[in-house]
């Protein structure tokens, strides 16, 4: 499903994130890279969103190379992903009803659909009830389940996570990566980059260790 | 036994989230249009003040084209418009002035006609104050029958004015004794009025840059200010048609509304205008009114108001994608 074939990639400002990467996951599988903070871990997960480009080998998403897809393909292809951040970039002047709706709405949906699925994300993430909320008012561990709604809402084949729980309690990080494993289960390709090893450890997944290059 | 119809057919697992491509258009465009809407009342006085520049912008050469079209409708009114006045030798009789007046009115020069016998010309004469007593003093009439022709306007408009032509043939006449041509006022006011419809089209060009300018600021500032909102929506796959989409909404409104505030700037003034011009126009015995704006040219003003919004708009999210662009790249 995914693919990595002797990627690098190497910033402008001349930092080597990463270097010959060879990896490839299966459809349906969930696997977790973790290794030190600088270790290329974020830039990984960007390769497979189109956030960044490799300077050196090639990305394959079902057989089909990245560098392939032209500028007007990016945002079709963007729309099979569900990208969580560590920061779960939420829109403050919106309902978290509309937060979530927000992929939903790009991809042309009616209101009774969206309505429908936003509500069956709500529940999903142990927020029913919550939808007229503004972001403002909910905890750190609130907003990041609103970020996962919105990632999952359109059920996306490929699930990319950044430090889901970069900074949630422990019991709190414990429950959502329960939900990646749910969703892993109803069939996406879930990617998770944490530095929690004891919490990976627990999951029992496969882990890629990142080595920082120098 | 009718089977029951299970309503709540089980969700099908679709990955796809597009329905059917014209429904998503269309609802992207009415959640477009929604969110556009909603977005101008989001900073209420902000707005109101574009739309008050855009339409004080817009009001000015709409005012300016109604003033030049209420000045060539002066021109063209037919109790206004010069004539040429043939008097006739005294020997000519009034059945010959009739006539030649017949004749006359055959011409594709002129437009029309009018016999002023002697008689009446005397009775016109005696009507005014002082003068009355001096004619009693004489013991015949001493004006000849007069002709009063109204040429043609088109004749006057066109860019080979034979006035003098036309003259010269009038005075060939074996009844004619002078003739008197009234007018080369008009045609030095429609060479002003020329000019004039010159510098209303440059200042409309002008003023109308400048609503596109206000636009185009106007929403460059939205577009600062929603900069997170469109990389994020960029992140979950938005085209940069979905992403220009409610701004270029937000621009048609700015003009549209910016476009009627400006009618209604233009309506009050005529309407301030009314009553000292239609005053002045029974000093001079006309029945002159100002004309206003007719619904054709509102519904132009209108469509180019709103046309110059979504230019204005189109270009200022377009620069801003066209750079966005680059640094995803």
């Amino acid at each position: 499903m995914i693919e990595f074939k002797q990627v690098s990639k190497k910033y402008p400002t001349g930092q080597l994130a990463l270097y010959n990467i060879n990896l490839t996951l299966e459809a349906g599988e969930m696997v977790f890279i973790t290794g030190h903070s600088g270790a290329g871990k974020s830039t990984l997960l960007k390769l497979v969103a189109m956030l960044e480009r490799p300077t050196k080998g090639e990305v394959l998403i079902g057989g089909r190379s990245l560098s392939k897809l032209g500028r007007s393909q990016i945002p079709n292809y963007r729309r099979r992903i569900g990208f969580i951040f560590q920061d779960p970039h939420l829109l403050y002047d919106r309902t978290v009803f509309d937060n979530i709706a927000l992929p939903l709405r790009i991809a042309g949906m009616g209101q009774s659909e969206t309505r429908r699925r936003v509500q069956a994300a709500l529940d999903k993430v142990g927020l029913t009830g919550r939808e007229n909320t503004f972001p403002l008012m909910l905890s750190a561990g609130e907003k990041q389940r609103v970020g996962i709604a919105r990632a999952m809402v359109n059920k996306p084949t490929i699930i990319l996570a950044d430090e889901p729980t970069g900074n949630l309690d422990p019991e709190l990080a414990q429950d959502i990566m329960f939900t990646f494993a749910q969703f892993n289960e109803l069939g996406a390709t879930v990617m998770i980059a944490s530095h929690d090893h004891a919490l990976v450890e627990r999951m029992k997944k496969r882990t890629i260790v990142l080595q920082k290059v120098d | 036994m009718t089977t029951p119809t299970n309503k709540k057919v089980a969700p099908k697992r679709n990955t796809s989230t597009t329905a059917n491509p014209f429904s998503a258009w269309w609802n992207q465009q009415a959640s477009a249009i929604k969110f556009s809407m909603e977005r101008l009342w989001f900073n209420p006085a902000s707005t109101w003040i574009t739309l008050a520049a855009i339409a004080i912008a817009l009001s000015l050469p709409t005012s300016l084209h109604l003033l030049l079209k209420n000045m060539q409708t002066l021109t063209a009114d037919k109790r206004e418009v010069p004539t040429i006045t043939l008097f006739l030798k005294q020997s000519v009789s009034e059945q010959q002035a009739k006539d030649r007046a017949e004749l006359l009115s055959e011409l594709p020069e002129i437009d029309n006609v009018r016999v002023v016998t002697r008689e009446e010309a005397l009775a016109d004469f005696r009507k005014i104050t002082g003068f009355a007593q001096t004619l009693e003093t004489l013991d015949a009439n001493p004006l000849p029958h007069v002709l009063i022709l109204t040429p043609r306007l088109s004749l006057l408009g066109g860019e080979d004015m034979d006035v003098e032509d036309l003259s010269k043939k009038l005075k060939a006449y074996s009844e004619v004794d002078d003739l008197q041509i009234d007018v080369e006022w008009v045609q030095r006011l429609r060479g002003i009025l020329r000019i004039a419809e010159r510098i209303v089209l440059v200042v409309s060009i002008l003023l109308g840059m400048t609503v596109l300018l206000v636009v185009g600021n106007t929403i460059r500032l939205d577009i600062e200010n929603r900069k997170e909102e469109i990389r994020v929506t960029q992140l979950i796959g938005a085209t940069n048609a979905y992403i220009r989409r409610p701004f270029i909404y937000n621009g048609i409104w700015l003009g549209l509304f910016g476009g009627v505030l400006s009618l209604v700037i233009v309506h009050v003034a005529l309407l301030f205008l009314v009553e000292p011009v239609t005053q002045l126009a029974k000093l001079y015995g006309s029945t002159f009114t100002l004309s206003g704006i007719d619904v054709l040219m509102t519904l132009q003003i209108l469509l180019a108001s709103s046309v110059l919004g979504v230019i204005g708009s189109w270009l200022a999210v377009g620069r801003y994608l066209w750079q966005s662009d680059d640094a995803i790249k």
